[in-house]
């Protein structure tokens, strides 16, 4: 039990350091409609924080913000600031290419590639870095293993990845994060398509990997932001409407909106 | 009440079977016909001797040489250009109005008629050059090619979800790499399915060769020259008043057909690869 209530709020030592992310006054429109609102929040380093909050209030808009995936589509853009290590990588001339590669996301429906299990993974680690077959083979190797699926996969590396089960696909998705090595991993709803087991697998694998990341995740599933996370934000149509440690945003929310929200008055 | 519902069930099924029926009647007699006529004046000939003055023996030789030249020739430059464009209009212009309006304008050329374009390769090549040539024809096959393959490729490319797209530049990837490894590679199957309909659609094209390649009773293997093909010898020969000469389109006319279907098979098993 004490362990569990150290997992649920950051250690002293994580909350004295100056914060990974830092958003900052963050609207995003899609079009005409905004759906973020004036967002400041700070997320700090080698920890999990969770963002809650009903269907349509942002959360996931907030994830897609933080890497610019939303520069694929040219009727949606963010103003205000998101600070990375103190950098603003809003700003136009801050590169992608780079952002993208320290910040890594998984979505909420398994995309594998339709290529070998061994390619997905290869795939923008060989765009990255030049390395010779045999580094190419123990950087796979070593992101398999950090998702928890080379145990599963290692006898049959050049299989189409398609032939996976769903949750082996979102591990290696998770893999394929995690062989570039970046510093941020973004997760939207990594479970919600996936079956009891699966989803217990992932949730543990985030415990693991939360020592050497910084890790957002999305959820709408309240039980899981309580078990993998030590911050949560709680979202409301666009708006933070409060954001703390684990434990007390679940024991003794400071807002009335939250409470409700939690109890499960609506959402 | 469920008599009624019965009865109009029965009647709706009829109607249906009865149209299907119709639309195959014609099919089937018009390949019946082209297998029948044509497996009688297959011979070993066709394949080793040219095309014979009237009153001789011979095959068709040349026509399949040429016919072959033009086609893969209207293949190797209808093929990376359509694929090219089908790219620009599915992945970097999807949200500009310039890719709109190509869209547009490819889709006219999709169905404009094919004399038209052999018209039109006759006026840019053929009179400037003074002459006909096997390369103004397969100029004109690679101009009907070329709408098939941008379009196809456009919708095989629209039809890879968006999701994969996010996945792979969430990992910063650039978007010429995520095109060339991710993208096409999922789309595949739909933009081979493209090219081998165009191929065979260009395969049996009559009209833009007549103004373009024109024909050539004779052995040439210059491009420069007027070439031989299979569509045209098949057409002049049909209209002739030799009963030779009419076998040989028939045997021609079979070979044609055969390829074609091929080819279609060939297509299925790419769009059921597709599925998997």
């Amino acid at each position: 039990m004490m362990e569990l209530m150290e997992r649920r709020q950051l250690s002293p030592i994580l909350a004295a350091l100056p914060p990974k992310i830092d958003i900052r006054g963050v609207d995003f429109f899609y079009g005409k409609s905004q759906a973020l609102k004036g967002v400041d929040l700070a997320v700090p380093a080698n920890a999990v924080t969770a963002i809650i909050g009903p269907s349509g209030c942002g959360k996931s808009t907030l994830l897609r913000a933080i890497n610019r995936i939303y520069e694929l589509y040219p009727e949606q853009w963010a103003t205000g600031e998101i600070l990375i290590d103190g950098r603003n990588v809003l700003e136009r001339r801050y590169s992608l290419s780079a952002l993208r590669r320290a910040v890594g996301m998984v979505f909420q429906k398994p995309t594998p590639f339709s290529t070998s299990i061994r390619n997905n993974v290869a795939f923008a680690l060989s765009y990255f870095e030049r390395l010779s077959k045999a580094e190419l083979a123990d950087r796979i190797e070593d992101a398999l293993r950090q998702a928890a699926l080379w145990d599963e996969v290692k006898d049959k590396l050049n299989v189409s990845a398609l032939s996976l089960s769903g949750g082996q696909q979102q591990r290696l998705c998770i893999a394929r994060t995690l062989a570039v090595r970046p510093e941020i991993i973004l997760l939207d709803e990594p479970t919600s398509a996936l079956d009891p087991i699966s989803t217990a697998r992932i949730e543990e694998l985030i415990h693991e990997l939360r020592q050497r990341f910084t890790i957002v995740i999305v959820t709408h599933n309240m039980q899981q932001a309580a078990r993998v996370s030590q911050r949560t934000a709680f979202f409301h149509l666009g708006e933070l409407v409060e954001v703390g440690d684990t434990t007390q945003i679940f024991t003794n929310p400071h807002v009335p909106r939250t409470q409700d929200y939690i109890t499960g008055r609506y959402g | 009440m469920p008599l009624r519902r019965k009865f109009a069930d029965l009647l709706a099924l009829a109607f249906a079977a009865a149209a299907t029926l119709f639309g195959l009647t014609w099919l089937v007699w018009i390949l019946w016909t082209t297998l029948s006529e044509g497996a009688a004046a297959l011979s070993p000939q066709l394949f080793t001797a040219m095309t014979p003055p009237p009153g001789e023996t011979g095959g068709l030789l040349n026509a399949f040489y040429g016919s072959a030249v033009m086609v893969l020739l209207a293949l190797a430059i209808g093929t990376p250009i359509g694929i090219a464009a089908g790219t620009y209009l599915a992945e970097h212009g999807r949200h500009s109005r310039l890719a709109a309006a190509a869209g547009f304008i490819n889709d006219v050329l999709l169905s404009a008629p094919s004399i038209v374009i052999g018209l039109f390769i006759y006026e840019l090549v053929v009179r400037p050059s003074g002459h006909f040539s096997g390369f103004a024809g397969a100029l004109a096959l690679a101009m009907i090619l070329l709408p098939i393959v941008v379009r196809t490729t456009d919708e095989a490319l629209r039809l890879v979800p968006n999701t994969m797209r996010e996945a792979a530049f969430a990992l910063g990837i650039p978007r010429w790499r995520v095109t060339a490894r991710i993208l096409y590679k999922a789309a595949l199957s739909g933009i081979l399915t493209g090219v081998l309909l165009g191929l065979a659609r260009i395969a049996g094209e009559t009209a833009p060769l007549l103004f373009t390649a024109l024909n050539n009773q004779f052995w040439s293997a210059s491009l420069a020259e007027p070439l031989a093909n299979l569509p045209v010898v098949i057409f002049q020969y049909a209209m002739s008043p030799y009963d030779q000469w009419h076998a040989l389109a028939w045997a021609g006319a079979f070979v044609l057909t055969a390829f074609v279907l091929g080819l279609n098979l060939l297509v299925r098993l790419c769009a059921r690869g597709a599925r998997k």
